[in-house]
């Protein structure tokens, strides 16, 4: 198949590249996935390769099974030249000479301070015995080693509350509250100044116009009255020269007129009548009347008389002619 | 030391004579509703605390959008006297605005404040004529005054207030008489005024002839002005130390002497030797006024001859800086020398 694709394997080292032990090669028949494997699980404690003991002098196996027989030999060569080395050198180590006839060398302490060396070891017996049964002290206060640097701190006077500074806004706020309101107030007292003076301009302004118009109209009022005064005055004088003018006219006709009025009245009065005789007046006047009312009377009486006689002579007639119908009747 | 951590309590009270005040947008509406609390002391403090915000613009317009008007006016007849003089307090900074003076005027406010004219407490009294100034200026509040008949009261309170007070009631009066004056005649205003032209203060004097001004504009009161003899008075005030006072004295001479009897009783009473020493004087006002006064006293031939003397002086006016002086040179000039 086109799976299988394997390299053969280089075994050159000249150019470098690389020796396999075993080649790699693809795996053939090989499923993706394990089998599950059936295991049976043993107790430890009986398992043989669990190890034993104590572990500290275990003769362990060698790595290779099989030790090198040449590696074997190499390591026996070895020690056997290291114990002969140790040998040599142990040799070959400078000792003291000899010492001289009839010395003896002795070993002698060359420093400064001497050392006194001995084998009796310094002894001295200690007795002690425990006190009486004390209370059981408490147990003092654990404190741990110091360790670390030591760092000290301290907060002086003016530090966590400086009044100047916290003081700073809550006066900002006050003054400035204070002279807000107060400029406000001040402003106002301005604007009602201010809009005084404006009156004040607009009025004189006013009144001036006003005044203008007033004396104006005061002035041609005046004149006009002036005027009307005169042309009435003027007009009167005409009026009465007119009249004057009229009256000396009449005057004239009417003497004029009345030079033969006179004669003339007298001359119709006489006519109609109007100068009398008293005595003939008197007479008219009153003697006539008096007849004419007597001749009434009289004539009155005579009617009345009259009229009774022919009332008279009816009833009586009347009668008759009942009579004489009531006589026919019969 | 201070902790970050914010507190569970309250803020500690500072001022104890105002109101904690809540943060930002919730101080005011905390404020309303605390306003009819049953308890005065409690009152006080949130009126003064309101007194304080009021001064800013923003604050007066959020308190009237909010609606306090209305708890002020039940405020404004409660027991407290210190209540009472806050409240007024109140109402004179809230009317230092127009949007103020507006509200005042429509819910009514100006009724319930004529009633305490009569007030026993001064500062209460005072607060309420300030208040009365300031709506005065206002031709609407001017109106309003005026509807209410309350010309009348004032110029009767004017003889027997304090001077502060008399100084408060004359601006008002002076308003509202430019806008009508014939109320303040009929209640005998005329005389009034002439009483507090010798005052002492020249406060009282300048307010008193301000009003005087006002007053001698319609013909009822020239003629008035001119029988009470108000005039000899003012030619006296003419040469008085404050500028004020001279102008409006001046301006009161030139208002009356417009009718007939005025200017001849002017000239009886010697105005013309002081107004021309009134004519160079360093103030717009009396300058001005000084030479309108005399334009109208011109047209009495007998001023005339003697102004004509003067010509000279009143010409170096022609060409002061100030358009009303030229003006009024110019005219006073033209009228001196007008030939008939």
């Amino acid at each position: 198949s086109s799976s299988n694709h394997y390299t053969t394997s280089y075994s050159t080292t000249q150019s470098g590249i690389y020796t396999f032990s075993s080649s790699p090669r693809a795996i053939l028949n090989c499923s993706k996935y394990r089998e599950p494997i059936a295991e049976q699980y043993g107790n430890i404690m009986y398992d043989r390769r669990v190890v034993r003991g104590n572990t500290y002098a275990q003769y362990l196996l060698p790595l290779t099974p099989q030790p090198d027989p040449s590696e074997l030999r190499r390591q026996q060569e070895a020690r056997r030249r290291a114990i002969e080395r140790r040998r040599t050198k142990e040799q070959l180590r400078l000792r003291t000479p000899e010492p001289v006839e009839g010395r003896k060398h002795v070993d002698v302490q060359t420093d400064l301070y001497l050392l006194e060396l001995s084998d009796k070891i310094d002894e001295s017996s200690v007795e002690c015995q425990t006190d009486a049964f004390l209370d059981r002290p408490t147990t003092p206060l654990f404190i741990p080693v110091k360790s670390g640097k030591d760092v000290a701190t301290q907060i002086e006077e003016g530090e966590l509350f400086d009044f100047d500074v916290e003081v700073r806004p809550m006066l900002e706020v006050l003054v400035g509250k204070t002279v807000e309101q107060a400029l406000l107030e001040v402003m106002e007292e301005e604007e009602l100044a201010i809009l005084r003076a404006q009156q004040r301009a607009f009025e004189e302004l006013r009144s001036a116009e006003l005044v203008e118009v007033q004396r104006l109209e005061e002035q041609e009022r005046r004149r006009r009255e002036e005027k009307e005064r005169r042309i009435k005055q003027q007009r009167e004088a005409l009026q009465r020269e007119k009249e004057s003018v009229e009256k000396i006219a009449a005057w004239a006709f009417a003497k004029q007129y009345l030079s033969e009025l006179l004669p003339r009245v007298y001359g119709m009065l006489r006519d109609k009548g109007y100068f009398y005789d008293p005595v003939e007046r008197d007479v008219e006047t009153e003697f006539l009347p008096w007849v004419i009312k007597e001749v009434n009377n009289t004539l009155g009486k005579r009617y009345v008389a009259r009229t009774i006689l022919n009332t008279l002579i009816r009833d009586i007639a009347e009668q008759r002619l009942e009579a004489y119908r009531q006589e026919e009747q019969k | 030391m201070t902790s970050a951590r914010i507190s569970m309590e309250l803020p500690p009270c500072i001022d104890s004579s105002r109101a904690p005040l809540a943060f930002g947008t919730r101080a005011l509406p905390q404020l309303t509703e605390q306003l009819d609390d049953p308890e005065p002391v409690t009152r006080r403090r949130v009126l003064a605390a309101l007194c304080d915000l009021v001064h800013d613009p923003e604050k007066a317009f959020e308190a009237i959008s909010s609606g306090c008007l209305e708890k002020l006016k039940a405020l404004l007849q409660d027991a407290d006297n210190t209540v009472r003089v806050k409240t007024t307090e109140v109402l004179y900074l809230l009317a230092a605005y127009n949007l103020g003076r507006g509200a005042v005027l429509k819910h009514d406010v100006v009724a319930l404040l004529s009633d305490m004219l009569d007030e026993p407490v001064d500062a209460c009294r005072k607060n309420v004529h300030r208040v009365l100034e300031l709506l005065a200026q206002f031709p609407a509040g001017a109106d309003c005054v005026l509807s209410l008949g309350l010309v009348p009261r004032l110029v009767m309170k004017l003889s027997e207030e304090q001077e502060e007070i008399q100084a408060l009631i004359l601006a008002t009066l002076s308003s509202c008489t430019w806008v009508d004056a014939l109320p303040a005649l009929a209640s005998n205003g005329v005389s009034v005024l002439r009483d507090l032209l010798s005052h002492p203060s020249s406060n009282i004097r300048c307010a008193a002839t301000r009003a005087m001004v006002a007053i001698s504009v319609p013909a009822e009161g020239k003629l008035k002005v001119c029988n009470e003899d108000v005039l000899p008075v003012l030619v006296e005030l003419l040469s008085d130390s404050d500028p004020g006072v001279k102008a409006n004295a001046a301006g009161t001479i030139m208002n009356t002497a417009i009718i007939t009897k005025g200017k001849l009783q002017a000239i009886k009473s010697g105005a013309i030797p002081p107004l021309l020493a009134l004519v160079d004087s360093e103030d717009t006002a009396v300058c001005a006024n000084a030479l309108r006064a005399l334009t109208t006293l011109a047209e009495v031939p007998s001023a005339r001859l003697e102004l004509l003397k003067h010509v000279s002086l009143l010409e170096t006016h022609l060409d002061h800086p100030t358009s009303i002086i030229s003006r009024a040179a110019a005219t006073a000039v033209r009228v001196i020398t007008w030939q008939p």
